[in-house]
This record gives C-alpha cells, structure tokens and sequence, in this order.
C-alpha cells in the first residue's frame, strides 16, 4: 500500500477527548495531510475493527536535539555500542538511516523510535540560544516527528541587567527578540538565578528571595518577569518553568512558593516529581506530593508535566549545572559541565534509578502520586524529562503503572519501602486512568497545553496525525507497538512496522516586539559577546 | 564579475579552532584583497580567494558528470570503502557525507581523530568546561598547561580568555592573573605572571598530586611536585580558572593519560572553587565533524557502518586501516592540505576520490579529483568553534563563482542513494 491521498480509518475505537469523543466507534477521514469531516464512498479503507484510535502522541517535554544532548551522546559510547539501530526498511521514500539508541539516541534513532511509539510531536525543553543553530541542524536531522523547542532564558546576563535596572518591557522584548532569531517555541527558566550564581563562583540559589548579583534581582523577580513576558507577547504556550532546587529533600516549599508567586499567571511547571519533596537537607526525605498536586488542582491557570522517574538507566541532562555537580560528588560518576557564555549552562551525569534504592523509590512513587492525584488530566500531562527521569521509550510502562491498579501494587510491593512513610501511594489509591484520560495526558492536554489547535485531536482541519493500538490487556505491550501510525497523512507505521520517514515540521513562533531592543542588545554583544550580534540565532 | 569592491562583514574565520567571527573580508576585481582583522594565521587561510577549478579523472580532464559517475562506480564496488572528513567543509557538507558512509556501510573518520586521545578522556570520565566567552566573562585565573596559544591559536589570547574585559573582569587583562606551565619544550605563554616548569617525565605524577591536594589530601609542598602543589594551591584561591591545553597533537607525542589527569584536575577544582578545561582545537571545521557524526551515529569519530549501523573504532580510525591495508577505495571530502600525513601516506595506495578545495592537488593523486571551493569563503553553511558554538558561514563570494562542496556532494550521495 502506498500513502493515498485520502484515507478513510474505518471502523476503530475512537479517543479523541478534545473532540468530547471517548471510545466510539466511529470512522477518522483523511485529505491530505489533514483530517476532514467526511469522505465519499470508495476512498481507500483501512480496516481497523476493534482497535483502538487516538490522535498521535505528543511529547511536551523531552532532550532530544541540541548542544547539551550532544554533549550526553558524546559522553556514552558504551550505551551506543550496545543498542545499535540498523536502518529501517522503508517501503519508499528518502533512504532510512541507522543510528544507535541507548538513553540518548542518535537523530535518525530519535525520530525512528518516537514513530514507533504513536508518537508525532515532541518538544526538545532546553536550547542555549547560543546553540540554537545546532539545535535546528539536529532537529532537521529527526525524522517523522514534527519539533520546536524552548530557548533558556533567566540566567543570561542581559535578561538580568533588564531586571536589575526595572526594565520590564525591555525584558519582554528580549525575549520576543530572542524567541525569533533563534526561532524558538517558548521561554524556558531553568533553575531562576541558580546557574548564574554557580557560574559566578558560589553554589546556587537557595530560595525565591536569594539576590543573584544585584539586590533587585531574584529568582522571584525572573519568574515574575519572565512570565510576564510570555503572556504579554501572546505566545502559544506559557513560561515554562523548572523550579529551583530541584532533587533537594523539601523543595516542595520552594516549588509552591514559585507557584504563589505567579498566582493568577498563566504558567507551566515542568517535571513537578523533581520537585515535590518533603523532608529537610541531610535530614531525609518524605513524599510532599498531595501538597503540591493539591495546589496545582486548586489553580487552573497552572499546568505540569509530572516527570516520572522509571527504574532502569537514564541520563540527567540539564542547564541546571549546580545541581548536577552535586550528582557527581554524591554518585562519583562521569560528569560534563558546560558553563555557556552569558547565557546559561549544562551538566550531564549518567544515571539509574534501582528499585532497592530509597531515594529512587521515593521518585517514582512520587510521580504517581502526582499522577493519581491529579484532578484534571488536561494541566496534568506525561512526561519522564527524557531521559532525566527514563527515556521515551518507558512511557507504555508508564501507562500501564497509571492504567492497572493491580500491576501498580505488585510493583510497588517490590521497592524499597524506607521513605514512603506519608505516601498516598501506600494508602492504597485505587485510580486507574481510562483509556480517554491516556488520550487526554499523552496527547491532547500536551496539545492544548502547547496551544497547537491542529494536534492533539481527530476533528476536521487537525493534522492527520493518527495512531492506532490493537488492544491488550497488557497496556504497556499495547503502548509500546501501535499497528498504524499516520503522520500528516503518510501512513509511517504500517502493520507494526516503520515503512516510512517523512520529514517533520519546525514549530516555532516569531512574535511582536518593540524593535528598538535590538540596539540595546547589540550594544550589549559588543561590550561583551564573544559572537557576533549578527551571527547570533537560527535565521537561515 | 564586478569590478566594484564588495565588502563582507562578519565573517568567520576557519583557519583555526578560534573560529573569529569579526572579519571583514574585501573582494576586488575577483580576488579576495583583504581580511580585517585576521591573525597572520588567518590572512593566509583567506589567500586571495583563488581556489583551481578542475575536474580531473585518472590524471586527465573530466566534466563533472564523469567524475560523478566514476566515484559512484568506485565506491558501489567497494568492499572496504573509507570516507574521510578534511578540512573546510561546513557541517551540511558533513552531514550529507555521513550519510554517503551509512549508504555504502563503510567506515568514516575525521580530523577529529588527531585529537582522540582528549575525545576518549573525556569520554571516560566527562569535562569540566566552558565556552570560550564565558572564560572572557569569569576567569580570574588562567593556566597555560604546556601551551602558548600565540603560536596555534594567535587570537585566543585576545578574543577569549586573556586580554578582554568580562563581566566579572572588568579590567580585562589586568584582573586576571596569567601563569605559564611549561612541561619540557612545550612552554606557556612568555607574558606570563607567574611560570612553573615540570619536567615532561613527571607531568602526570604533578598532576596527580595537584589533584590530590585539591581533594584533601596533603601533598608534602617541599617534595618533588612542590612547584605545582604551590600553584594548585592558587588555583584553589582563584573564583573562576581557566585550564588551557593543546588538544592537537604537538611536536612530541604526549602522555594518553595526559589528557585524562587535566580533565581530572579541572573537575576536582570545582568543589572548592570554579574551573573549566579549554582544549584547543584545530581549524577547517574539524569540530563540526565531531558534533555531526556524534547526532548522526552517537560517536565522535572512527565509525564504523559495516554491520549495517554505526559502530565506535577508536583505535582503528582511519590512519591505522589505511596502514592496515584495510581500505579499497576512500572518498575523501574536504581539503587534502589538510589531511594528517599519516593520513595522506595511506591513501597513496588506494583508489579514491577527492571532493574539496584543491582536491586536484592532491599529492596522492585521486583516480576522482572534484575541485571545489572552501567553505566560508566561497559556500556558506555552519561550522563550528573549538567549543561547539555554531556559526554561520558568510562567503566572500558569490555562489556562482565557485563549484560548491556542498551541491558536488548532495550530488553523489543521490548518485549513491539512487536505483543501482
């Protein structure tokens, strides 16, 4: 079968929550590379009776293109060496590539394994917009998928000097500047003033009212700043912020004081598990879950991704630099810093979660706490920080975790049980998520999250991004193989098999700003940039 | 051709792993006439812009065509078949030269290769690093380690971690102190604050021991390292260090557990203060070839596609298969001049095909010379700096002036990638 240009998905068991539609069983239509209401008789079928039919996956939160995940592939040869990725045979199309997987798998791999996941966005959540350039190359180099990603913004200098001085709406067209010349998707925060401090010869920040150089600048001050920035600009999905502390025993305080700081802001707080301890430093550790889950009910113009950790091998990969120094000391494991230039930094640790160990058995109950405890699946959406937490490929584990309460307590039974005292999880919660709240947390909530009104769901003029899973009692067996997927309208995964890579799209966004800014941050680069104003960002 | 001068600003530099970004090139009557700004280094990589423009097959003249045809042939029979990344190519060029070696399940090796015994340190045990601008920003303290970047690297010094005012150096040069390492011949800097020599013999055992101060362990000052224990000591004193070390090969082979211990040492000086390694690179984009083939295979250099995907070769890179006798044709892309001898020696007794500028020049004779022109003076793309920042290209001139690398290869890659 090659890809028709219209294509009538017959028959199947159809989730589509956006679309109020939960598990009938209806026909998907196809034109193009869009989905369309209805199609004459005759067009070609595909049989899917019995099978079950969501919109493709989307990734709202992943490391999967740029400086920093190059510098984590550089760092793992022996990951590489034992998990090569022969070329697909593709039924037509552009030659597939082979590549090698491991925790952070080569581009081709990348696109190749997301395809064959039901996956067809995924968002790469960290770029140095020094870097921005190599993170399109890389991207370009990611079949299938369609991509954008976050530029970091919140430790680099100029963006501080701006709140230092009270220029907010200076700081906002920064950021709308930088946002287009690095054709970027959204503002990222990583670690507000931490990295700046760790850069500048201290450790980090310790709280929301630390001053990072002058005394006007906080991380409070950056979150504020930059939130506003984002929902001044209009952008499609707001700040997206990863909290200080983060991995620190009781950061559930500084996580919810960050939250209240923004109270009433649209915002979006990443890989929530890493930062929803209780407990105290050196002191030990507790769950602090139900606090933050509760608030986060509580306040609708907040969203998470959960950030699940999954036992096996990850690798952490951060602009959060001081936290991954301290990794190393504590695991005595490889370590790469990268210190970037007025701008942000990088660490990398090689990792892995073990059942038997405490504090790794307090993540992962952690993340389904969150999970379980989530009133709306729409704010509440899956992600393991691929591969901080575990890699893309665990996610139909995950899902089977949320989805079966009996394997979830088997599990359970098996890890180390010495700090889940106070977890919700011990108390025996009963949730198993539906297959509709699935569609809602891998799909369409990181859809609407996103503000891409063409993914995440089945109704006309959407992208024909289709996936569709033969059930299984088994949902992570299920999950892991879907027997179709369809991305924009090429059927690329066909009978269990990936027999297409078309090429993805670039999402990014080019908003409005006062262009006078650019003087101002030329000035800047000529005072101190070791790059050219002019050489700096992604324009072709 | 215009007669009138045209100017390009901005333009990037590749004639080292500095990768200057601030030259203004001067094109007159068709010749490049001058580069402001460039280091003598620099000037000469620019030349006058004059690259040949031959088509050669087997010695005589050819069309494009041809010589397309007779590579497909020759790689499409080969058994063994090697690609090589030279220099000044832009990393589309390199991409597109990957995927000609997973499309004929050959090996593939790079300039990168001259630094392996750094790649693999830092591979078994990471980096404590840096971008070259964020040095300029914060290092109070900057260590030569047996280098005197003038020589390799003459605007360094200038550019990066010395001379230029930073954030947290406001005085440039003179907040930072400036401290010369010489390790036998392989001297620091002469405008050096402070010197230490060490002997080449105990260059390790030093920097053990230096290491085993920062972490605590006391290292007796009077004993034999007691120089570098009083500068590890510095080191420790200092908010923010700059390591500096030559990752090219030098006049005399080093230690391979050289560049391990300097790593080793840069990540201990991070528990009492800050420090970050700066090795430097050479030129060409060799850096680039490194960044593209680590996405494209999840390795840096020495793949290996002949199992039908990417395996890691370290220690059979190109020089030693060449030696081997292992190779049946190459396809070398890039400029010849800039292929380590061991490199060119071994292709002398191979069937290969040159793509680059100059490739009719090459001494080892290809059976397929393609000349085209160098990246950043004639085609544009990306390169990348000695510290993995990219760049854009800003050719000097025109597009049709000049065959370009980059559509001669796209070319034979669809060649390759086409029906057989």
């Amino acid at each position: 079968m090659t890809t028709p240009s219209r294509l009538r998905i017959a028959g199947g068991t159809v989730y589509d929550p956006a679309n109020g539609v939960d598990g009938a069983v209806q026909d998907v239509c196809i034109e193009g590379d869009r989905i369309v209401a209805e199609l004459p008789a005759g067009v070609p079928r595909l049989d899917v009776r019995g099978m079950v039919v969501m919109p493709g996956g989307v990734d709202i939160h992943a490391h999967v293109a740029g400086s920093s995940v190059n510098h984590a592939r550089r760092l793992l040869p022996e990951e590489h060496a034992a998990d090569p990725v022969p070329a697909p045979p593709l039924a037509d199309g552009a030659p597939a590539r082979s590549g090698t997987g491991g925790t952070v798998p080569s581009t081709f791999a990348t696109g190749y394994r997301y395809a064959g996941l039901g996956y067809t966005t995924a968002m790469e959540a960290a770029v140095a917009p020094l870097a921005a350039r190599h993170a399109h190359a890389e991207l370009d180099d990611t079949p299938i998928i369609d991509s954008g990603f976050y530029v970091l913004l919140g430790n680099d200098d100029y963006l501080l000097r701006q709140i230092a001085a009270g220029e907010t709406a200076r700081a906002r067209d920064y950021a709308g500047w930088l946002l287009g010349v690095t054709r970027a998707y959204a503002i990222k925060i990583v670690n507000p003033g931490g990295v700046t401090v760790w850069k500048g010869g201290g450790r980090n920040v310790s709280g929301l009212d630390d001053v990072v150089g002058s005394s006007a600048v906080t991380p409070r001050k950056i979150l504020e700043t930059l939130a506003g920035a984002a929902n001044g600009l209009a952008l499609p999905h707001p700040v997206h912020i990863h909290c200080n502390n983060l991995g620190q025993p009781g950061n559930s305080a500084t996580t919810l004081e960050s939250m209240r700081a923004l109270a009433g802001r649209r915002a979006h707080f990443t890989h929530l598990q890493f930062h929803s301890y209780g407990g105290e430093r050196g002191k030990g550790w507790k769950s602090a879950a139900r606090d933050v889950i509760d608030y986060v009910n509580g306040h609708a113009e907040l969203s998470v991704d959960v950030g699940q950790v999954m036992f096996g091998s990850a690798t952490t990969v951060t602009a959060d630099g001081p936290v991954e120094h301290l990794l190393y000391a504590s695991s005595g494991r490889k370590w790469v810093n990268v210190d970037i230039e007025l701008e942000t930094g990088c660490g990398i640790v090689p990792y892995a979660y073990r059942e038997q160990a405490a504090v790794a058995a307090l993540q992962w109950a952690v993340g389904l706490e969150l999970f379980l405890l989530a009133k709306d699946p729409w704010r509440v959406v899956l992600s393991t920080d691929h591969p901080n937490g575990g890699t893309f490929l665990s996610y139909p584990e995950l899902i089977r975790l949320l989805m079966d309460r009996a394997y979830r307590d088997e599990r359970l039974k098996a890890v180390n049980q010495k700090l889940l005292a106070g977890s919700a999880l011990l108390d025996g919660l009963a949730r198993e998520y539906t297959l509709g709240e699935i569609a809602i947390v891998t799909r369409a909530g990181p859809a609407r999250l996103l503000g891409l009104p063409q993914k995440g769901h089945l109704g006309p003029g959407a992208d024909a991004d289709v996936t569709v899973y033969a059930p299984d009692a088994d949902r992570a067996k299920m999950f892991a193989a879907p027997r179709y997927v369809i991305k924009g309208g090429t059927v690329v995964v066909q009978d269990g098999q990936l027999r297409r890579a078309s090429a993805g799209a670039r999402l990014a966004v080019r908003p409005d700003y006062d262009v006078a800014v650019k003087k101002d941050v030329k000035r800047f680069f000529d005072d101190y940039a070791t790059v050219a104003f002019e050489n700096y960002g992604a324009e072709p | 051709m215009s007669a009138a001068a045209r100017t390009v600003e901005h333009a990037t530099c590749l004639g080292c792993g500095c990768a200057c970004d601030d030259i203004t090139v001067v094109v007159q009557r068709g010749r490049l006439t001058e580069a402001k700004r460039a280091c003598a280094l620099g000037t000469a990589w620019f030349g006058d812009g004059q690259v040949p423009d031959v088509v050669r097959i087997r010695g005589r003249a050819g069309t494009l065509e041809r010589a397309l045809s007779e590579a497909t042939r020759l790689l499409r029979e080969a058994k063994r078949p090697l690609v090589y990344l030279a220099g000044d190519i832009s990393c589309e060029v390199q991409r597109d030269a990957v995927a000609i070696a997973d499309r004929l399940k050959g090996a593939i090796d790079s300039l990168a290769g001259t630094a392996a015994p750094g790649v693999l340190a830092a591979q078994r045990r990471g980096r404590a690093g840096a971008t070259l601008g964020e040095l300029r920003q914060r290092a109070d303290l900057v260590v030569f380690w047996g280098v005197d970047p003038d020589a390799r690297y003459p605007r360094y010094s200038a550019r990066y971690a010395v001379d230029p005012v930073g954030l947290a150096v406001p005085a440039g040069r003179r907040s930072r102190r400036v401290i010369a390492v010489d390790v036998g011949d392989a001297r620091g800097p002469a405008a050096a604050d402070g010197r230490v020599a060490i002997p080449p013999d105990a260059e390790l055992d030093a920097l053990g021991a230096m290491r085993a101060q920062v972490q605590g362990r006391t290292v007796a000052p009077d004993g034999p390292f007691g120089t570098a224990i009083a500068l590890v000591h510095e080191m420790t004193k200092a908010r923010y260090v700059a390591l500096v070390a030559d990752a090219e090969p030098g006049p005399t082979p080093s230690d391979p557990d050289r560049a391990e211990a300097l790593i080793a040492l840069a990540q201990a000086l991070n528990d009492p203060t800050r420090c970050a390694l700066s090795t430097l690179r050479g030129g060409g984009n060799r850096s680039g070839a490194d960044a593209v083939l680590t996405w494209q295979t999840g390795f840096p250099f020495a793949v290996d596609f002949g199992r039908g995907y990417p395996t890691y070769r370290p220690h059979a890179g190109a020089a030693e298969r060449l030696a081997g006798g292992e190779v049946d044709a190459a396809l070398v892309i890039g400029a010849p001049a800039t292929l380590p001898d061991s490199i060119a020696r071994g292709l002398g007794g191979v069937a290969t095909i040159a793509i680059g500028p100059r490739a009719s020049a090459a001494g080892w004779k290809p059976v397929v010379a393609v000349d085209t022109g160098v990246a950043g003076i004639h085609e544009g793309g990306t390169a990348f700096r000695m510290d993995d920042v990219p760049l854009p290209l800003r050719p000097a001139f025109g597009g049709e002036d000049v065959r370009s690398a980059a559509s001669t290869v796209r070319a034979l890659r669809e060649r390759l990638e086409g029906a057989a």
